[in-house]
């Protein structure tokens, strides 16, 4: 009888170990601490409940990209100084000023300021190093940065396998808050350079749209945030974001004219839409004022 | 006999713990090593969303795509895992593409003329099993841009 038992207790521990990590529609939340998701209760059309969420921000190299297609000039004296590196200890300064640091080596190698990126090169490298990312993965990309300096479009494969393997090994490594600061201080550096360089007598159109339409990431980026409630760094910057939100919130973006046109032998889809975007100068110079507000207490 | 029995349940209690160490292992490696260079010539954004999934899980990924800019998404899995769907809604919930009207290709390219909040919905449909187990396996979405 006894032994009856026992047979059951190792079936029993067999079947949960072996479906524990196949639970479907839970109702609790799981720890972020592989990848930045939550289990959520949300339902589609109804019918099946989401198991994963993911939120992207564009990365300090799509939104240094993004700045250089909208003509934002490059102005050296608005980038973070070298020299503010040494005062960066804890792992929230570094990963915020690796997305900093990151955004300003990506916009000046865009804008073929090819010294300034050497410079900006070496911060990051250091920086990768005091984050404790180990050289096989850090090291590689950063060499290959060097080397391939003068060509360009090296420069950006590198850049983008240099933001994988450093975001892969912190959410590898139990530091997905960490790798979230990098994207936040990237996007933050962004808006700040944007708003910074708009002419606000006479603003350029197309700067002035790149700056609204970051709306949409400003909303995934706060979700993404949120994600960390037990970061107490994260904590502190989520207000001023929320602050930042209710700015946003009153841009207005509106589309007629909606068509979709699938490709199927380019395997290409066309989302064309006629993008109407009401904003005011005023809600731009709020928007750099706390902006502003933010990469102060981020680079300071 | 009693004891050769429980040394059989130990074993295979040892080597289930082992199966499941080793799937969030190997999925943490995944992307790198399996669906990377699959983007190209697309530069990837830098953000990992990989995750377990079973069969009949449902995943998503909110992002932006900016205005007149090439994107692709890479939706890579683990055998066993047949037949991913991904569905690219718009910001109504509004079905914009769907790899299940596609062969369930794992990648499309996607270009928006204006600046739009998108959601990439994923799904591992329930496959008839010959030992009716529950399939799991890494999934992987990737998202590329072209500068």
């Amino acid at each position: 009888m006894r032994f009856g038992n026992l047979n059951k207790i190792f079936i029993l521990l067999f079947l949960i170990l072996f479906f524990c990590n196949c639970k479907q529609g839970t109702n609790q939340k799981e720890s972020s601490n592989y990848n930045n998701f939550v289990t959520s209760n949300k339902n589609i059309a109804g019918a099946q409940k989401v198991k994963k969420l993911f939120y992207n921000v564009p990365s300090p190299l799509e939104m240094a990209s993004i700045l250089s297609k909208a003509g934002v000039v490059y102005k050296p004296e608005l980038l973070n100084k070298p020299e503010n590196k040494s005062k960066y200890l804890t792992i929230s300064q570094l990963a915020l000023n690796f997305g900093v640091y990151g955004a300003d080596l990506s916009f000046a190698r865009l804008m073929d300021k090819v010294q300034e990126a050497i410079k900006y090169l070496s911060i990051i490298r250091k920086i990768s190093d005091d984050l404790g990312i180990p050289q096989d993965q850090g090291e590689y990309t950063i060499n290959r940065l060097e080397e391939n300096i003068e060509n360009r479009d090296s420069v950006l494969q590198i850049i983008s396998d240099t933001y994988y393997s450093t975001d892969s090994y912190l959410k590898n490594n139990e530091r997905a808050d960490a790798a979230a600061m990098i994207v936040l201080g990237g996007w933050i550096e962004a808006i700040y350079i944007a708003t910074n360089v708009i002419d606000e007598k006479n603003p350029d159109k197309d700067i002035l749209n790149c700056i609204a339409e970051q709306k949409f990431s400003l909303n995934n980026l706060i979700d993404l945030i949120n994600e960390y409630k037990t970061n107490k760094d994260l904590n502190k910057l989520a207000p001023l974001l929320l602050n930042l939100k209710t700015i946003y919130d009153k841009i207005e973006i509106k589309y007629s004219n909606n068509e979709v046109i699938n490709d199927k032998q380019n395997k290409t889809t066309t989302i064309k839409s006629k993008e109407q975007i009401i904003v005011t100068i005023e809600q731009i110079k709020e928007i750099k004022k706390i902006t502003t507000n933010i990469r102060k207490i981020i680079i300071q | 006999m009693k004891i050769n029995v429980c040394i059989n349940y130990f074993l295979i209690f040892c080597f289930t713990l082992l199966f499941i160490n080793n799937s969030y292992s190997q999925c943490k490696n995944f992307a790198k090593n399996s669906c990377l260079s699959n983007l190209k010539p697309f530069i990837f954004n830098g953000q990992l969303n990989n995750a377990i999934l079973c069969e009949g899980d449902v995943a998503e990924l909110s992002l932006t795509f900016i205005g007149n800019q090439s994107y692709r998404i890479f939706v890579c899995y683990q055998e066993p895992l047949k037949n991913v769907e991904f569905t690219l809604l718009d910001n109504d919930n509004n079905p914009i593409f769907s790899n299940k009207e596609n062969n369930y290709i794992n990648y499309w390219d996607f270009v928006s003329t204006s600046t739009q909040q998108l959601t990439v919905e994923v799904k591992v449909p329930k496959e008839k099993s010959i030992n009716d187990m529950t399939q799991t396996g890494c999934v992987s979405i990737l998202v590329g841009f072209l500068k």
